[in-house]
């Protein structure tokens, strides 16, 4: 998709193009890459400005963006040496094979948000953070109070729970269980 | 404790962006694409319209002095990289100079240093047509030094490495060429820019081709073709079938070079890029000749001879009329190969090409006319004007 390669647009265009993938760019820099808040809204706001003049050249908007913004927060921290996070946290994780099977495979991100409202809540947050905002396993540990193997164990449950509902699209998602200390804690 | 509790749900934790941001991207969004549509003709036109001697005072026109201008002089300066590279320079000095004199709040600083950027390397690309390397790199230094504080901006920076690496590669720094390509190849991948890395890719095979390691070479190429037809990039296909093609031809294996170039020269045509159709002639040409049809050879030779010249590429011209004259002399036709050197050395002279060509070609003339030159005698001059166009101050030394 791109910008500015149409003669005309609706009002409001740009502003919802903006809006679009504002979320997914601060989630990226502030979760993965731990930029402070207040900076990653500008890197956000670089990476958005930076695609303007491209705009004819670029076929894979999202994926241009998720790079950009990568970029810039790695650049970042070289800026602010004295505060870096760890290089390993730099570092791309492993594709993850059901990834690729499950929501790249998916023609667009509409139906896979279509897929991920079918699933349980916690399904959906968790789902969201590994392949929406990009976190890695130790960040979605940390943000569930859970070890990242544990996190691994939740991302691949639900992502086979995600893959049976895309293969039967009539089945019902079963009713969430409760979830009890002793289940959830590795 | 319910590790619930902890997840914070996709609603909650949206983060709504700063009104006056979103304010300052649609004002730079709509203004860019306002100012691309009112430009391009007008562009065209005072180019048309203004003799060339006068084209640095259109860096003076209020119309000429926004970012859509200078990306229409971008496409005239891409245009003219091929066929014209002096106007090429002529107009990339006209747009770095509205570039560098832009106000420094005219737009968004990081839309100012992409525009600036993109100036400077096409003005580094322009002095690589020409062979002036060294102003090429320094003019390429410029273009990173304005990228380089932007992290946003690593793609436009490695579009400045990956023509940095062809600079380097052309004028035989290879180590370092292979670096970049490595490196911008990276940055392409990571910002899902598949048609990029794979130029980074075909530069990798140009660079094995260039080191006489053809059977890497014709491999590299080999394995971008199915990347190629996958993105529907036909330009980059008919190229890869070429290079395939001119690998096979130096490696003997003549019927494969010959399918490969066909299929080149079709989807060149197919394209409407006439003089990639010339080349790609010229090369089947010479394999028609290995292959002994010497008077078929000739004659697609002549073809692809003429296809150049009327298409004013003297130079091209020349190295393919000394294709020709290479067939003549081992044919010992002495007379037909005099008159076609004395040919090429008019056609220099006229077009104003660098004096030691046309020494070297006279030198030519004569040795056939003394018979005293031989097929490798054509070949070496040959090389000496592909050398020259890499280092114009290249000295002759006659071998025969």
């Amino acid at each position: 998709m791109s910008v500015l390669t149409t003669d005309h647009f609706d009002e409001g265009h740009f502003e919802a193009i903006y809006e679009q993938y504002f979320d997914l760019l601060l989630q990226i820099a502030v979760y993965k890459f731990k930029v402070p808040d207040f900076e990653a809204d500008a890197l956000v706001h670089d990476v958005l400005l930076g695609y303007l003049r491209k705009a004819d050249s670029i076929i894979d908007l999202r994926s241009w963006l998720i790079g950009a913004i990568c970029y810039a927060s790695r650049h970042y921290w070289r800026l602010n040496k004295g505060h870096a996070s760890t290089d390993d946290e730099n570092q791309p994780d492993p594709p993850d094979p059901m990834l690729v099977s499950v929501l790249d495979s998916l023609p667009d991100q509409i139906a896979a948000r279509e897929l991920m409202s079918r699933l349980p809540l916690r399904a959906q947050q968790i789902l969201h953070m590994r392949f929406f905002e990009g976190c890695s396993m130790i960040e979605i540990g940390e943000r569930l109070g859970v070890r990242s193997k544990y996190a691994q164990k939740l991302v691949a449950k639900y992502l086979k729970r995600a893959a049976d509902l895309s293969q039967d699209p009539k089945k019902k998602t079963p009713k969430k269980k409760p979830a009890t200390k002793t289940k959830e804690t590795p | 404790m319910n590790d619930e509790s902890n997840v914070v749900t996709f609603e909650r934790s949206r983060r709504r962006p700063d009104p006056a941001r979103v304010r300052e991207f649609a004002v730079t969004a709509r203004r860019l694409q306002a100012e691309r549509q009112s430009s391009s003709e007008l562009v065209e036109r005072l180019l048309r319209t203004t003799p060339r001697n006068e084209w640095p005072r259109l860096a003076e026109e209020p119309s000429m002095r926004n970012s859509g201008a200078l990306e229409k002089l971008a496409k005239e300066i891409s245009s003219r990289l091929e066929k014209n590279p002096q106007e090429a320079l002529a107009l990339s000095n006209l747009a770095t100079a509205i570039a560098e004199t832009l106000a420094f709040d005219a737009y968004p600083a990081i839309v100012l240093a992409q525009i600036r950027a993109q100036a400077w390397k096409d003005r580094g690309q322009a002095l690589r047509y020409l062979a002036r390397y060294r102003e090429a790199l320094e003019a390429l230094d410029r273009a990173e030094a304005l990228l380089v504080n932007f992290g946003s901006l690593m793609h436009d920076l490695a579009v400045v490495m990956y023509v940095r690496a062809i600079t380097l590669q052309e004028s035989g720094e290879f180590d370092e060429s292979r670096s970049l390509l490595n490196e911008s190849g990276l940055i392409f991948k990571e910002h899902g820019d598949v048609r990029r890395f794979m130029y980074c890719a075909v530069a990798e095979g140009m660079l094995e081709f260039r080191l006489g390691k053809l059977l890497a070479a014709r491999q590299a190429f080999t394995e971008l073709l199915g990347t190629a037809r996958s993105i529907q990039d036909r330009e980059t296909e008919a190229r890869l079938h070429n290079n395939i093609g001119q690998c096979a031809s130096r490696l003997g294996e003549l019927e494969n070079a010959t399918i490969h170039l066909t299929h080149a020269m079709t989807l060149f045509d197919s394209l409407g890029l006439e003089t990639d159709v010339l080349r790609a002639e010229q090369a089947a040409a010479l394999v028609t000749l290995r292959k002994g049809d010497i008077r078929r050879g000739l004659a697609e030779l002549r073809e692809a001879r003429s296809g150049f010249l009327s298409h004013g590429m003297i130079e091209e011209a020349g190295l393919c009329g000394l294709d020709i004259v290479g067939a003549l002399v081992e044919e010992d036709k002495a007379a037909e190969a005099v008159e076609l050197a004395a040919s090429i050395v008019e056609e220099f002279s006229d077009a104003g090409l660098n004096r030691r060509a046309v020494t070297a070609v006279e030198y030519l003339r004569e040795a056939i006319r003394a018979r005293r030159a031989t097929r490798a005698t054509v070949t070496s001059i040959a090389d000496y004007l592909g050398a020259l166009q890499r280092n114009p101050n290249l000295e002759f030394v006659a071998t025969a």
